[in-house]
């Protein structure tokens, strides 16, 4: 059974593992329909004098405590980034070459991340790259299931070519360099009728886990919790039936899903943005990219330094101090089943009614009631199989468990 | 107690006197129509709100007398006198002393020698986002100056009130500024302001960061037509604040203008706020002990590890 899975019961991992974001480029070769990047764009792309700033700046303050956790993970994204490819070979190399010289506590410590369209992964240069660091290295490409689903959004820009095929090519080199990587399925309303056989698809494809969410935006109709609550019903059926949840994983099912929450107890927030930093094509420092101008609808970007001035520490106090309940209104304080409904604070803040990251935006509420119980479905029937066969121990001992992955 | 809506401070004019940690930026003259005047009144006489009055510089017109006197009030820059330089005397019980952190420090012998004179004084640091850790020693020296005079007045059984430092001996809660929530602002234009920082900054087109194409300037939370209406005003109370919910430094004015300004949210303070704050708070506790000694009966003020919160705030 397969183990790959990270535990869904502390979905931020608090200071072991720093991550850092490079947004390279602001560029795509798509244009998806979903797409929170509403700044995207052809001109900011990151040079590397500004790269090796942003390097310098935070290899030189190992000891601040922005920058103490054991290890670091450096994320590169867009846009798309593998269109940066030859920048982003430059940054992993000064990297590495900089945490040996420097003797820095991340060497040895360090992952680099990706998340892809997937469409150039089979391209001479990303691949050199791939080989060069491959023990340090995660890679995952987004594929939102059947054809006709992924098409549904995620298109060329300036047409309305669908880029299944491109992508779905590259998924057998990819599941073959990476057996153990999940992909990212993001749900938009019209989304919904697809996700039972998209989420099979991507398991006939074989990838084993299967990160889903839906969006935090205020984009949910009457009558999408219905029909969530059908579709996510039929996958259940579907999963166990089949016996699919020996080797595979969805994120819509959780054990740790549709509790009441204690204030005091369980009160952490759930993203971590604040304790994570990102950084632009112009040097700015973000708590988290959803906090740069071009993730944003309305509100100004968040900045919280440069790679010149270094980190203002008064713009991160609010994210370090954010806890659930304070920014939860009191209908979640009291929903019972608050366990396991997200948000994103860089949703929370675009949304919020005065400048703040205090305020949860609950657009998401019923598409989490729906989930709850489409989720008590799955794990009721599930158990009572496993029960009947006499194997829920087994199970139990080795189930795969889900790796949140929200942001 | 939880406070609750009680002052309703009227600007009277735009070059009313600043009497609190933002500066006026403001040099023309734009006098509060007697209208509008007579409105905020009315919407302070039925809302049960104690009026203060903010006063320019210069004389009202004698039509205003009326009007202003029509209801029960104080009045800040005349009553209440507000200066931006340290006086060789004082004439008045009650007094404002609008101050930066350097010329508090250079001068701090010539306010202690003002103490024995005031019934209250209330130092009002007007650079607190420029303090530096480099200059808590400073700060620190300069509070147990005036420590000093205030604890041989108290033995002397006179009691000069000092707000950032006699304030914490007696508090057992959180007495802060509670703009939007304790007291509310209305300018000349009739409209409400969480207080007359807020006012300025609209005026003088410091952006709201609400919206980055625009980069809209307004911060009114309501007006004299359509009453108040503050979007999330869960936010200005103490227990959405994380940090200083957890605080004992009592007498801190948790200035929301300044946490808006330096750390982007009104709940949030910055460092510079809660390290000046805890300073002040650590030399009434050494006050407090003398007094103790001295037969007074104080509430005790722990000693603690701390001048930031934010510092320990893994062990809450
Ligand atoms: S958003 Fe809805 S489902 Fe989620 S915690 Fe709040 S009330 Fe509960
Ligand atoms: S010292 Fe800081 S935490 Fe304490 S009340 Fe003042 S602003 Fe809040
Ligand atoms: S928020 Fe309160 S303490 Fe701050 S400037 Fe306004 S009135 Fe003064």
């Amino acid at each position: 059974m397969s183990k790959i899975i990270k535990d869904i019961q502390n979905p931020w991992q608090e200071d072991t593992a720093k991550s850092i974001t490079f947004i390279v480029t602001k560029d795509c070769q798509l244009a998806c329909k979903y797409c929170y990047l509403v700044g995207k764009n052809e001109t900011e792309r990151m040079t590397w004098e500004t790269a090796k700033a942003a390097i310098d700046y935070i290899l030189d303050h190992e000891e601040d405590r922005n920058f103490k956790q054991e290890s670091v993970v450096f994320d590169f994204i867009g846009g798309e980034p593998f269109l940066e490819i030859d920048l982003i070979d430059k940054i992993c190399d000064y990297i590495k070459s900089e945490m040996f010289r420097r003797n820095h506590h991340w060497f040895n410590s360090y992952r680099f991340n990706f998340s892809t369209n997937g469409i150039n992964y089979d391209s001479e240069k990303v691949q050199k790259f791939i080989e060069k660091n491959r023990t340090h290295l995660s890679i995952g490409i987004t594929i939102d299931g059947t054809k006709r689903k992924h098409d549904l959004n995620r298109v060329y820009k300036g047409s309305e070519k669908g880029s299944y095929d491109d992508v779905v090519r590259n998924i057998p080199l990819w599941t073959k360099q990476f057996p153990e990587a999940g992909t990212k399925v993001t749900i938009s309303s019209a989304d919904l009728p697809y996700i039972c056989e998209s989420v099979l698809h991507l398991y006939d494809l074989g990838i084993k886990q299967v990160n889903i969410n839906c969006v935090f935006e205020d984009v949910w109709k009457e009558g999408d919790d219905q029909l969530f609550e059908e579709q996510l019903t039929e996958l259940a059926d579907k999963i166990i039936d089949g016996g699919k949840y020996e080797e595979n994983a969805c994120s819509f099912f959780s054990e740790n899903m549709g509790k009441p929450l204690d204030c005091k107890l369980q009160n952490n927030n759930w993203c971590g943005a604040g304790r994570m930093l990102a950084v632009d094509a112009a040097g700015n420092f973000y708590p988290c990219t959803r906090f740069a101008q071009y993730s944003l609808r309305d509100k100004e970007a968040w900045i919280i330094g440069n790679t010149k001035d270094g980190i203002d520490e008064n713009k991160l106090r609010p994210f370090l101090t954010l806890d659930r309940c304070t920014q939860s209104t009191e209908e979640c304080k009291d929903c019972e089943v608050a366990e396991g409904c997200a948000w994103c604070q860089g949703e929370n803040y675009d949304a919020a009614k005065t400048h703040t990251v205090f305020e949860r935006a609950t657009a998401i509420c019923k598409m989490h009631k729906a989930r709850v119980r489409a989720n008590n479905y799955y794990w009721n029937k599930l158990y009572r199989k496993l029960e009947l066969e006499g194997k829920r121990e087994e199970f139990e001992q080795n189930k795969p468990t889900n790796k949140t992955d929200i942001c | 107690m939880k406070p609750y809506l009680q002052y309703l401070v009227i600007l009277l004019d735009d070059t009313s006197v600043a009497y609190c940690h933002a500066d006026n930026p403001l040099k023309e003259r734009n006098l509060m129509p007697i209208e509008t005047l007579k409105k905020a009144i009315l919407f302070g006489m039925k809302q049960n709100l104690m009026i203060q009055y903010v006063y320019p510089e210069y004389e009202l017109p004698a039509e205003y007398d009326e009007t202003i006197e029509s209801i029960d009030n104080l009045k800040i820059g005349r009553d209440v006198k507000v200066t931006n330089e340290v006086p060789a005397a004082v004439d008045c019980d009650n007094i404002v002393l609008r101050i930066k952190i350097k010329d508090l420090i250079a001068k701090q012998y010539d306010i202690a020698a003002l103490l024995p004179n005031v019934k209250r004084m209330n130092i009002c640091l007007t650079d607190i986002e420029t303090f530096k850790d480099e200059q808590i020693a400073e700060y620190k020296k300069a509070l147990n100056t005036l420590g000093a005079v205030l604890t041989s007045l108290y033995k002397e059984q006179k009691h000069p009130q000092l707000n950032i430092l006699t304030d914490r001996l007696t508090l057992k809660e959180m007495h802060n500024c509670e703009a939007g929530i304790g007291n509310i602002t209305v300018a000349p234009n009739g409209k409400f302001y969480l207080c007359p920082a807020f006012y300025y900054d609209e005026k003088t087109g410091v952006s709201n960061k609400m919206n980055y194409k625009t980069k809209d300037a307004s911060r009114s939370v309501g007006d004299l037509e359509n009453g108040l209406c503050i979007p999330n005003k869960q936010l200005l109370e103490l227990d959405h604040a994380p940090l200083c919910r957890n605080c004992d430094a009592y007498h801190c004015n948790r200035c929301i203008w300044l946490n808006q300004k330096l750390t982007w949210d009104n709940n949030t303070p910055s460092h510079q706020q809660c390290v000046i704050a805890h300073l002040e708070r650590n030399a009434a506790r050494d006050i407090s002990a003398k007094l103790s000694e001295a037969g007074y009966n104080l509430p005790e003020i722990k000693e603690i590890n701390y001048i930031d919160p934010f510092d320990v705030k893994e062990e809450w």
